[in-house]
C-alpha cells in the first residue's frame, strides 16, 4: 500500500521566532508556552478544537533540551490530550519530514484520522537540561577540539570546495538569495538584504565556515496537523497533500569508515519522494531545504538531481529566487527565520504548505502545483548527515 | 564569575570496554583498529560487531600511523561550554586524515603552521600525553602515504 495522496497537511501553526532569554536575566517563554501556542495555531488555522483530537495522533518531535523518554507523554499531559497514536520524532532537524510519512502511514493504515505534529523549544536560558553527545561524538571528537556542527559541516565543506571548485561566490549567492527571500517574508527573523561583498566580509567561524552560513538558534513553537484526504476536503483551507516521501538514515557512500561526505541520504530519500508522488524535476515549483549551513542546500540541490554533482555551472546559471527558474529556501530558510533547536526543520514544511495554498504573499511563486521539503538532522563521524527525509507536497491529489 | 578563572578541563573520552583497545593502544603509542576477520573491513569508530557483515570476530590491528589530509579546518571560536578548555589554543586545526590503510580518522594537525595545512598533505601520528591517563593520537607533517 502506498500512502501516496492517502493523507493531507490540513493546518499549520508558526509561533513568532525570538532570542529571548539570549541575554543574562531577560525572561523568555518556556516550551510550554510555545508548544500550547502552536498548537492553538494549528487548530485555529484547521478550524479544528481540542475535542477534535480525543483519541487521535499526536507526533511530538524532541528537542536538543528535552530528550526524557517520555516526551510524547509530556507533550499530551501539556495539552491535556489523550492520543490514540502517539508518535516520536527522534530524527533530529529531519523528524518534522520524517513525521509526514510516519503520521500519513498511521492515518493511511486507518489508526487515527488526525495527526497533530509539533514541536517547540526555548534553548535560552534551559541550557542545563542539555543531553550528553553521542558516544562518537564524546569520545573522537571533542577531546580534539571538534566545535559541533559549525566544525563538521567545515570539514565538508572545505572538501566541497576542493572537489568542485566552488568559491565564497556561489555559497554568497544562496545566502543572498534566502536573505531576499526574507525580506519578503514578516515572519523572518533577518530580514535586512544582504550583498555577496557583506557575505564575504561576515567573520570566520570555522574555515571555510563564516558567521552568515550559519543558522540562528532561536526560541519559538511550530506545528502541523495531517487528515485523512477525505477529511481533508472538509476543512477550512485548502489541502496539501503528502504525494511522495522517503527518509534514509545512517546513509554511507563507499566503506562505511571512509564514507564520501559529499553525498547525503537526500539522494536516497529525495529519489523514492520523486517516484512515489509520480512527478518529475520540471514539476516542481519550490525547494525548501533543510538549512542548517548555506553548503548543505547546495548538496541536497544535487543530491535531489537537480544537477550533477560539483555542478559549478549550475550554480552559477541558475536564478534561485522565487521568480526565478527554480525557487529555493522561498521564506528564507532557518538561516533567517531561525532555528528553535529541532523544531528548525518544520519551517520547511510550512512555507511548502503557505506556497501552495497560495498564502506567500510577495514572496508567492507562481502557478506553483508540487514543493519539496527535506530534512536533516546528526552530523556523524566522518560523514554527513546521519537522518535524511524529502517530501514532495502537492495541492491536488 | 569565580567560577570562569578555575583551569577548564577539555573533555575526554569514556572508557567503555567496546573502545577500550583503541585507548589502551594509544597509550602504548600504537595506533589500533578494529578489522574483521570474515569480511577484511576496517570499523571505525569501535563497535560490538562488525558494521559491514555483522560478524562479532573483530581483531585490533596495528596502523602505519602515515595518511592524508581529507579535509581540515581551523578553528576560530569556542561554540559550546563544554569545550571553553580549547579557548587558549585558538586557532588551531581539527582535520579529517585518510590513513593509510584504510579508516578516516578526525583528529589535529601539531607542528605545523596553520595557513601550511593543505589537503592531500602527508601526515604521520605523534601521541600527546593528556596528563590526565588518556593520550590522543594527533599528526604533523610527515611522508605523504602511498
Amino acid at each position: 500500500m502506498s500512502i501516496r495522496g492517502e493523507a493531507a497537511i490540513v493546518g499549520i501553526g508558526e509561533t513568532p521566532t525570538d532570542r529571548l532569554g539570549s541575554k543574562p536575566g531577560e525572561p523568555r517563554k518556556s516550551t510550554a508556552e510555545y508548544l500550547a501556542w502552536a498548537a492553538k495555531l494549528a487548530m485555529e488555522d484547521a478550524g479544528l478544537a481540542k475535542k477534535d483530537f480525543e483519541g487521535q495522533g499526536l507526533a511530538a518531535i524532541y528537542t536538543t533540551s528535552h530528550s526524557q523518554p517520555f516526551w510524547p507523554e509530556e507533550v499530551a499531559s501539556i495539552l491535556g490530550l489523550k492520543p490514540g497514536v502517539s508518535l516520536a520524532g527522534g530524527n533530529g532537524g529531519a523528524s518534522s519530514v520524517s513525521l509526514l510519512g510516519h503520521a500519513a502511514a498511521a492515518i493511511a493504515a486507518g489508526l487515527c484520522d488526525l495527526v497533530l505534529v509539533i514541536a517547540a523549544a526555548s534553548p535560552f536560558g534551559e541550557r542545563g537540561a542539555h543531553r550528553g553527545a553521542p558516544a562518537d561524538t564524546r569520545d573522537y571528537e571533542m577531546p580534539f577540539g571538534v566545535m559541533g556542527p559549525n566544525c563538521k559541516i567545515s570539514f565538508v565543506m572545505s572538501r566541497y570546495m576542493h572537489e568542485s571548485g566552488m568559491t565564497a561566490e556561489h555559497f554568497g549567492k544562496i545566502a543572498v538569495t534566502a536573505r531576499y527571500h526574507a525580506s519578503l517574508n514578516p515572519n523572518a527573523y533577518l530580514r535586512k538584504p544582504i550583498t555577496i561583498e557583506d557575505y564575504k566580509k561576515s567573520r570566520l567561524i570555522s574555515d571555510p565556515i563564516r558567521l552568515f552560513d550559519c543558522v540562528l538558534p532561536a526560541n519559538g513553537g511550530k506545528a502541523y496537523i495531517m487528515a485523512s484526504a477525505e477529511r481533508a476536503k472538509t476543512m477550512r483551507k485548502p489541502p496539501v497533500y503528502l504525494l511522495g516521501w522517503g527518509e534514509c538514515n545512517n546513509a554511507s557512500y563507499g566503506p562505511r569508515y571512509r564514507s564520501n561526505p559529499l553525498v547525503t541520504g537526500i539522494s536516497e530519500a529525495g529519489r523514492r519522494a520523486f517516484a512515489m508522488a509520480g512527478v518529475t524535476h520540471r514539476d516542481i515549483g519550490c525547494l525548501n531545504l533543510y538549512d542548517d549551513y548555506i553548503p548543505i542546500v547546495m548538496l541536497q540541490i544535487e543530491d535531489l538531481g537537480f544537477c550533477e554533482k560539483n555542478d559549478k555551472a549550475f550554480f552559477e546559471r541558475t536564478d534561485f529566487t522565487f521568480k526565478g527558474d527554480l525557487p529555493i529556501q522561498t521564506g528564507g530558510g532557518m538561516i533567517n527565520c531561525g532555528q528553535p533547536s529541532t523544531t528548525g526543520g518544520m519551517l520547511h514544511v510550512i512555507e511548502t504548505v503557505r506556497q501552495l495554498r497560495g498564502e506567500a504573499g510577495q514572496r508567492q511563486v507562481p502557478n506553483v502545483r508540487f514543493g519539496v521539503a527535506t530534512g536533516l538532522g546528526a552530523v556523524n563521524y566522518g560523514k554527513n548527515f546521519g537522518c535524511t527525509a524529502a517530501a514532495v507536497l502537492g495541492n491536488e491529489r | 564569575m569565580a567560577d570562569e578563572n578555575r583551569a577548564i578541563k577539555k573533555p575526554l573520552p569514556e572508557m567503555t570496554p567496546v573502545n577500550r583497545p583503541f585507548w589502551e593502544g594509544a597509550r602504548a603509542g600504537r595506533l589500533v583498529m578494529q578489522k574483521c576477520r570474515d569480511c577484511g573491513s576496517w570499523v571505525f569508530c569501535p563497535r560490538p560487531l562488525c558494521v559491514e557483515c555483522h560478524s562479532e570476530r573483530l581483531e585490533w590491528v596495528p596502523l602505519s600511523g602515515r595518511g592524508k589530509v581529507f579535509s581540515f579546518t581551523v578553528i576560530r571560536e569556542v561554540v559550546g561550554r563544554a569545550l571553553r578548555g580549547f579557548a587558549p589554543d585558538i586557532p588551531y586545526v581539527t582535520a579529517w586524515i585518510d590513513l593509510e590503510e584504510g579508516p578516516r580518522f578526525c583528529s589535529n594537525i601539531v607542528g605545523c603552521p596553520i595557513d601550511k595545512v593543505t589537503i592531500g598533505m602527508g601526515v604521520e601520528v605523534v601521541f600527546e600525553d593528556t596528563g590526565e591517563g588518556v593520550v590522543l593520537p594527533k599528526f604533523r607533517p610527515g611522508q605523504a602515504a602511498a
